[in-house]
């Protein structure tokens, strides 16, 4: 058995991708997003509107790094120079970071975009479970932002709330949802700190409470939590969730049940969403400069 | 924008320097030989201690974190009550000669008894003021306090206070109020030749520094005014809230291209807005001030007064949103803040609501205010 020590049960999985149907010497506009987040980072290209190829990955300790690497392994094998990209829009906690970006748009802006695309014009309420923090976004027919909350320094109901426990309980971070249902629904944790939670689940645990139903009162409270921010800003529908913890069947479940709505299911890897509004901006001004000039 | 720095000098400066080595700026005016008197909330009644020659000094935080208020103060109350105990127990303001309030929320009043007991003083005092300044029965109340209050500042300096040094206190008072009235009427044009944070260094530094020298300040400051064009000023925005002098969030907004064109904060137009008007009897005059100046929300119960103010105030200043901010654990203006925030949107105001903390998160919040003014910017992205 491998060393239980050594092992990153948080080490959720990298990827990249390229759209085997477009090929982008027959494109006019190339536009590109990248969100340097606080624990990933997506680049993502779009030609005239439609997705290209992408790459997400964990962000390093340096911001325009993980930016160029993000986007050199975006590229890697489409043939697509990074100085073909007519426009790049940064996003994200490391916005002003992208050295290749012409334009730096706040996250809450360019996830309501990309959600409108991945989900299409019917969303008016996303909720963003991001690496850091959690946003819950109102937006119109466009994915223009209408209004937004968003929750206070805190990891609690964060992607990095949710590596803390694949560690601690030592279960693999993808896993995490899918063996969150398996067990009888307990009570949710009465903390969602992340310290305190975490030492409550320690508890629970010498209490002889399986590790599926730890988990389970983890992601129970995590999805309390962010419901409550929800309710403050309030929910109109059609509703969908984007960042890591969209991936997440234990807390996604759990905020449906909570709300009573049902959010769709992604099509496209939902850690995306900011990038692509990133580069649906960066076509727009293209268009718009077009068409001044 | 550009031109602010273009200035040789900035005619902000010295309101910049005052607020930044206040306590250098206190002590030398001790120097000369008079007392020194910290406050803790604006509904101080600066004019008898004007009457008194002694210098009213706001206390203020240093907004650096602490971990000395631990054991006289509950964490759950706000940041501001606890980080200016701070500075009195660091000894930052060791040349005070006495300490004072006047009744308005319980956290403040914590600092002040705490301070009172753990912090030597010569004088110091509380002065009961009216919790339902809209009882007809409020300024009679305050009168008679104020009387007991002068008593008793002249048992501590000794010497009587004459209804020709209350007027004097009244003057230089309203004085100070009117220009800086003045100069708030420039911010309502369309390029308002004042930024927010300029702003806000005007009226903190006027609650530290001796107002004889600050209102002759005002007056060059008007003069210059009246010929400076620092150019468009973006979104106009409003701020409002409890008690703020953090400059640094004030800098960050501005920096992303709006200008705060007023606000409703007790480091602004509630600390000054309204001027004594001098009748016979001087104390009651005094008293009317207080109890019927804008409130602290604290005090603007049970019908909300402000309401109605802050609307009038965001017509006449052209605003097109309001930042809502507030000390963490502030329970008067969180009750306010709903009705406030309603009330604005209705008035098709756009409003962000965000919580002071002894320091602000700067990369957070700037994320926050970005992403309103995007709100407001419709531009080229759609």
């Amino acid at each position: 058995m491998a060393n239980s020590e050594s092992k990153e049960y948080w080490r959720w999985t990298e990827s990249r991708w390229t759209n085997p149907d477009l090929d982008w010497k027959d494109g006019d506009i190339i536009s590109a997003g990248v969100d340097v987040g606080s624990v990933s980072t997506q680049s993502v290209v779009m030609v005239d509107g439609e997705l290209f190829c992408y790459a997400n990955m964990r962000t390093g300790s340096d911001s325009p790094d993980s930016a160029n690497n993000s986007m050199n392994w975006a590229l890697d094998g489409t043939g697509l120079p990074l100085d073909k990209i007519e426009y790049a829009v940064g996003t994200g906690y490391g916005r002003v970071n992208v050295p290749f970006a012409k334009r730096a748009l706040t996250e809450i802006a360019c996830h309501a975009r990309g959600a409108n695309f991945m989900y299409g014009p019917s969303i008016r309420t996303v909720l963003d479970m991001g690496g850091q923090d959690c946003k819950a976004i109102r937006c119109d027919h466009r994915g223009k932002v209408t209004a937004f909350l968003m929750n206070d320094k805190c990891a609690a109901g964060t992607g990095r709330g949710m590596e803390v426990f694949a560690d601690l309980l030592q279960i693999h971070i993808n896993d995490v949802g899918r063996m969150s249902l398996v067990d009888v629904e307990p009570e949710p944790v009465s903390s969602t700190c992340v310290v305190f939670a975490k030492s409550e689940a320690v508890a629970l645990l010498r209490k002889g409470w399986s590790k599926e139903k730890v988990l389970a009162a983890y992601c129970g409270a995590m999805a309390h939590r962010v419901v409550t921010l929800l309710e403050r800003l309030g929910v109109e529908n059609d509703f969908a969730i984007t960042g890591g913890i969209a991936k997440n069947i234990g807390v996604v479940s759990r905020i449906e049940k909570e709300l009573k709505v049902t959010a769709p299911e992604p099509s496209i890897d939902p850690q995306l969403a900011g990038a692509i509004g990133g580069a649906l901006f960066g076509k727009a001004l293209v268009e718009k400069a077009r068409k001044k000039a | 924008m550009v031109t602010v720095q273009m200035e040789e000098k900035g005619i902000f400066d010295q309101f910049k320097d005052w607020y930044t080595n206040r306590h250098e700026y206190a002590k030398a005016w001790k120097e000369k030989g008079g007392k020194v008197m910290g406050y803790f909330c604006t509904y101080v009644p600066e004019e008898i201690l004007y009457a008194a020659n002694i210098l009213p000094v706001r206390i203020l935080g240093s907004h650096e974190p602490q971990d000395v208020t631990e054991p006289h103060i509950f964490a759950m109350f706000c940041p501001f009550c606890r980080d200016c105990l701070a500075q009195g127990l660091k000894g930052r303001y060791d040349y005070l000669d006495g300490i004072m309030i006047a009744q308005s929320c319980l956290h403040i009043r914590q600092t002040y008894t705490s301070w009172d007991l753990h912090i030597p003083t010569d004088y110091s005092y509380y002065l009961p003021h009216p919790m339902h300044v809209q009882s007809p029965q409020a300024t009679p109340y305050l009168r008679e306090e104020l009387i007991q209050f002068k008593k008793s500042v002249e048992d501590w300096i000794d010497k009587p206070i004459t209804n020709y040094d209350l007027k004097r206190g009244i003057e230089i008072m309203n004085a100070n109020r009117r220009l800086m009235n003045q100069v708030y009427e420039l911010r309502k044009k369309r390029n308002p030749p004042v930024t927010g944070l300029e702003a806000m260094y005007m009226v903190v530094s006027s609650q530290m520094t001796d107002k004889h020298e600050h209102n002759r300040e005002l007056e060059s400051l008007l003069q210059k005014l009246s010929t400076r064009d620092i150019g468009d000023p973006g979104e106009r925005l409003m701020i409002i809230g409890s008690e703020d002098d953090d400059t640094e969030f004030l800098a960050m907004v501005e920096d992303l291209g709006a200008t705060f064109v007023t606000d409703d904060h007790c480091t602004g137009t509630r600390y000054f807005q309204e001027e004594v008007n001098p009748s016979e009897d001087l104390l009651n005059a005094i008293a009317e001030r207080y109890v019927k100046r804008v409130p602290c929300p604290s005090k603007d119960w049970p019908k909300r007064t402000r309401l109605d103010h802050i609307i009038r105030m965001s017509k006449e200043y052209d605003v097109q949103g309001a930042i809502l901010i507030q000390q963490k654990f502030c329970d008067p203006h969180e009750l306010d803040t709903p009705a406030i925030k309603e009330e604005l949107e209705k008035n098709g105001i756009a409003t962000l609501f965000l919580e002071f903390d002894v320091t602000v998160p700067i990369g957070q919040f700037k994320t926050r205010v970005e992403a309103f003014l995007e709100i407001m910017r419709e531009e080229d992205l759609f």
